[in-house]
């Protein structure tokens, strides 16, 4: 057994008590938050919630819950965030699978028409166009397309590649393997940690994201959870043309924040743990080479 | 491989520049084109008091704000029912309201907004007319009796003029007050008014009064401590846009840099009359004698609120609905404590109220629709449901004997029992607005007053009729300016206003003396303040010698 000195105990006790800190800065807002969704408006308005739910209430909870087209959008975000994972995930890795050959011919204009858009797009009304112009409107697909490919996600997938050896690629195509059957049998299966890290990337951009959903809808019931909750909280906490006015407007101007941070939160919390042993490795991989 | 050098990027942008450029042309149109071919479904002789009726079955697209309250649903009775009336569908893209004006922006700038574009503030629509999207509606009101017939009667030729183009047309159907809705006061203590023995206060001089004794009664406190300070005006700004109109000048919520000096036929800039040195000579007596709180002008309402629920203060600003649903409540823990609002204290002006105010937001229509054979009909359509009395009766209490019984010209309208509304019925199974798509705000506002007191308590109807006595002070003429004008006139107009909304609280608190008036003056025309009212001057000189 390896002796510990009494110094490095010293260490670990401070060590512990320091991270514990750091959680429990981190955890706060947290905790805050899911308590101030269970509080009742008087108590949230005096500022006396803090761990705890005080004056414990679920009108807000009822009052969101209990629209059929939360659900509905709910359900959108669902769906939409699956599938433009899922596509998204696909085209970036080919597109950055491509990039990694440095024998590929042309490889600079690609990775330069990637860059390009980092830094300069059409603008707003132009890409408004685009996609009316295309017919996409009202669908799916004015959400996932112009999204499938984050320049950035490109660019850490794209490193990750590159840092594979190049000699399990030259391996298999001495056994006969294909470009894709090397892709699929080989760079794949050793890539679930970017995989991993670039499906929690998308998935949770997806989740939060509003504005695509808000802007190339036109039907209510096409739009993700998002855009409802954001429209809430806005009537909430406006309060102007407001003519709803009673006890159950007011707990709801109180905890909506509260509430809707939780609702959203949740799915991509669940799924978190199950991806997270992957991510940590996943950032830093392709971050340092040589 | 190709390196992709700076020329390539240049080039790309250099394009992308011009075909940006291209896209956008000033092609303003000729007046009025012949509305034949333009007249089907249309009814011949539309007028006041008819029910519109289309002669056959029309769509119409429309932007429909989804609020937050009551998100829009297609099957609302008051849509069925707006069908089975007008033979017009409406076929809505719904926007959530929290995003409205941006969605707005993007449609119209892209061509592609529905025909009616509702839910518009003056002066929104200003930033569209140059992309000639939408049309100078003026051009077109003699399609619309109801609104003709309302603009006439209740003499506000006027203030639809402060909303007319260089051009001398305007681009927004406003919606019609019959008179000034003065809905904003103070909420006072009622308990402590009566145990001190103190009348209702007729002036500001009188509130200022009234103030004292409650400091002489209770010297810890501040008799008025003061919400609504949100920037980006001064602070306190209910309490500034109420005492700056009772002493003529524009100011807080009110606040606006050129108002019209009637006697000497010009614009003045607003921050440098002397109505508003009054103003602040006033408000800054109360600070000095203890009267208002000095953290009025930079608190946030919750510690407002939280003042006045702990009996620290007594009066605070309020509306009709602030007063129910926050002041009553935040006081109902102090015992025998009571709050009503109080009736406008008047000033140098006398009894009168704002003129400018009587319109309300309104409707644009896209440049499209007067292209579609439908164009008459939609007008037509327009003028029935938001115009005339039938039209706005229906969708602010819907179906008589249904949602509501009664008149509304004696005085025996009565919302129906099983139908909730505001603070009316809260009991009730159904909402006018959620269950039935009554009162929305996309089709529902102005109007008369006795339609508007419908909607009022006993209370308010009491302090509304108080104020329906007091006289509009009148509107200033109209001074369009044209484009290149309005961004100069911006850039001034951003400096300038820091400076007098810094000033202005300076002056009320008393960290600046109101001697140093004259130099404050002084600096506001460093700061160009005499050529921003040269170029509002001229534009009204101009806009005369145009059109009269």
């Amino acid at each position: 057994m390896v002796t510990v000195t009494r110094g490095y105990r010293a260490f670990q006790a401070v060590n512990a008590v320091a991270l514990a800190g750091v959680v429990l800065v981190t955890l706060f807002p947290f905790v805050n938050i899911v308590a101030r969704s269970f509080s009742g408006e008087q108590e949230i308005r005096a500022g006396q919630v803090t761990f705890w739910p005080k004056g414990f209430n679920l009108t807000t909870y009822e009052r969101v819950m209990s629209d059929a087209l939360f659900w509905t959008n709910y359900r959108n975000t669902v769906v939409y965030t699956v599938v433009a994972t899922a596509i998204a995930l696909v085209l970036t890795t080919c597109y950055a699978y491509v990039l990694s050959k440095k024998n590929l011919k042309g490889r600079g204009l690609l990775v330069g028409i990637a860059v390009f858009t980092m830094f300069f797009n059409g603008g707003l009304i132009p890409n408004y166009v685009l996609v009316s112009t295309l017919g996409l409107r009202n669908s799916l697909w004015a959400i996932v397309l112009p999204n499938a490919i984050s320049v950035f996600n490109l660019l850490v997938m794209k490193a990750f590649f590159e840092s594979l050896p190049s000699e399990l690629e030259e391996a298999a195509a001495v056994d006969g393997s294909g470009t894709y059957g090397t892709l699929l049998r080989i760079v794949l299966p050793l890539s679930k940690a970017v995989l991993a890290t670039m499906l929690l990337f998308y998935a949770v951009s997806f989740w939060n994201s509003w504005f695509a959903g808000f802007l190339y809808m036109d039907r209510q019931e096409l739009f993700p959870v998002t855009v409802y909750l954001r429209n809430l909280i806005a009537g909430a906490t406006a309060g102007t043309d407001n003519t709803a006015s009673s006890e159950a407007a007011l707990q709801i101007a109180a905890s909506i924040q509260a509430v809707t941070i939780v609702l959203t939160m949740l799915p991509i919390m669940l799924v978190y743990p199950f991806i997270q042993r992957f991510f940590v490795s996943g950032v830093t991989l392709g971050a340092v080479k040589g | 491989m190709i390196p992709l050098t700076r020329r390539h990027l240049l080039t790309a942008a250099g394009a992308a520049a011009v075909a940006g450029l291209a896209g956008c042309g000033d092609d303003e149109p000729d007046a009025k084109e012949g509305l034949d071919g333009k007249r089907a479904g249309a009814m011949d002789a539309f007028k006041v008091g008819d029910q519109f009726k289309a002669t056959e079955p029309l769509t119409f697209s429309i932007m429909m704000l989804s609020n937050q309250t009551y998100p829009y649903k297609a099957d609302w009775p008051f849509l069925t029912e707006l069908t089975r009336r007008t033979n017009v569908s409406l076929e809505a893209t719904a926007v959530p309201g929290s995003d409205y004006n941006q969605k707005r922006s993007v449609m119209v700038s892209a061509g592609n907004a529905p025909f009616i574009i509702p839910k518009t503030y003056h002066p929104d629509e200003e930033a569209f007319i140059a992309g000639g999207a939408i049309l100078p509606v003026s051009d077109y009101v003699d399609l619309m009796p109801n609104y003709s017939d309302k603009l006439a009667r209740w003499n506000l030729q006027p203030n639809v003029d402060g909303f007319k183009a260089e051009n001398g047309k305007y681009y927004l159907l406003p919606g019609l007050h019959e008179n000034v809705w003065q809905d904003y006061s103070l909420a006072v203590r009622t308990d402590i008014m009566d145990k001190l023995g103190l009348t209702a206060p007729q002036t500001w001089d009188d509130l200022a009064n009234v103030l004292r004794e409650m400091k002489k009664a209770y010297p810890d406190r501040y008799p008025l401590s003061d919400r609504w300070s949100t920037p980006p005006q001064p602070g306190g700004n209910n309490l500034i846009n109420l005492v700056g109109t009772a002493y003529g000048a524009r100011a807080g919520w009110g606040w606006t840099p050129a108002v019209w000096d009637a006697a000497a036929g010009r614009f003045v800039y607003s921050g440098a009359m002397d109505q508003y040195r009054q103003m602040l000579e006033y408000l800054n007596k109360l600070v000095t004698e203890g009267l208002v709180d000095p953290e009025s002008f930079t608190q946030t309402d919750d510690n407002a609120r939280q003042k006045f629920a702990a009996g620290k203060s007594f009066v605070m600003s309020c509306n009709a609905q602030t007063l129910v649903n926050e002041a009553r409540k935040d006081i109902a823990k102090i015992p025998g404590a009571t709050v009503a609002k109080m009736i406008l204290p008047t000033g140098p002006m006398g009894a009168t109220l704002p003129g400018y105010n009587r319109l309300e937001n309104g409707i644009m229509i896209s440049k499209k629709a007067a292209e579609s054979k439908n164009f008459v009909a939609m007008m037509q359509f327009i003028d029935w449901v938001w115009y005339s009395d039938a039209g706005q009766l229906f969708s602010k209490w819907g179906i008589e004997g249904q949602t509501y019984s009664g008149s509304i010209e004696d005085g025996t309208f009565k919302l129906d029992p099983g139908v909730k509304w505001a603070g009316l019925n809260p009991d009730a199974p159904k909402g006018l607005q959620v269950d039935y798509g009554y009162s929305n705000g996309v089709f529902s506002y102005g109007g008369s007053t006795k339609l508007l007191s419908t909607q009022f308590s006993d209370e308010e109807k009491a302090f509304q009729a108080e104020m329906n006595k007091r006289k509009a002070q009148p509107v200033p003429p109209p001074a369009p300016l044209s484009a290149e004008e309005r961004e100069q006139v911006t850039l001034w107009d951003s400096a300038l206003k820091d400076h007098v909304f810094q000033n202005t609280l300076r002056f009320i608190l008393g960290q600046r003396p109101l001697g140093e008036w004259d130099a404050y003056v002084k600096e506001l025309e460093g700061k160009n303040s005499t050529k921003y009212l040269d170029i509002v001057n001229k534009a009204y000189e101009r806009y005369k010698k145009a059109h009269g």
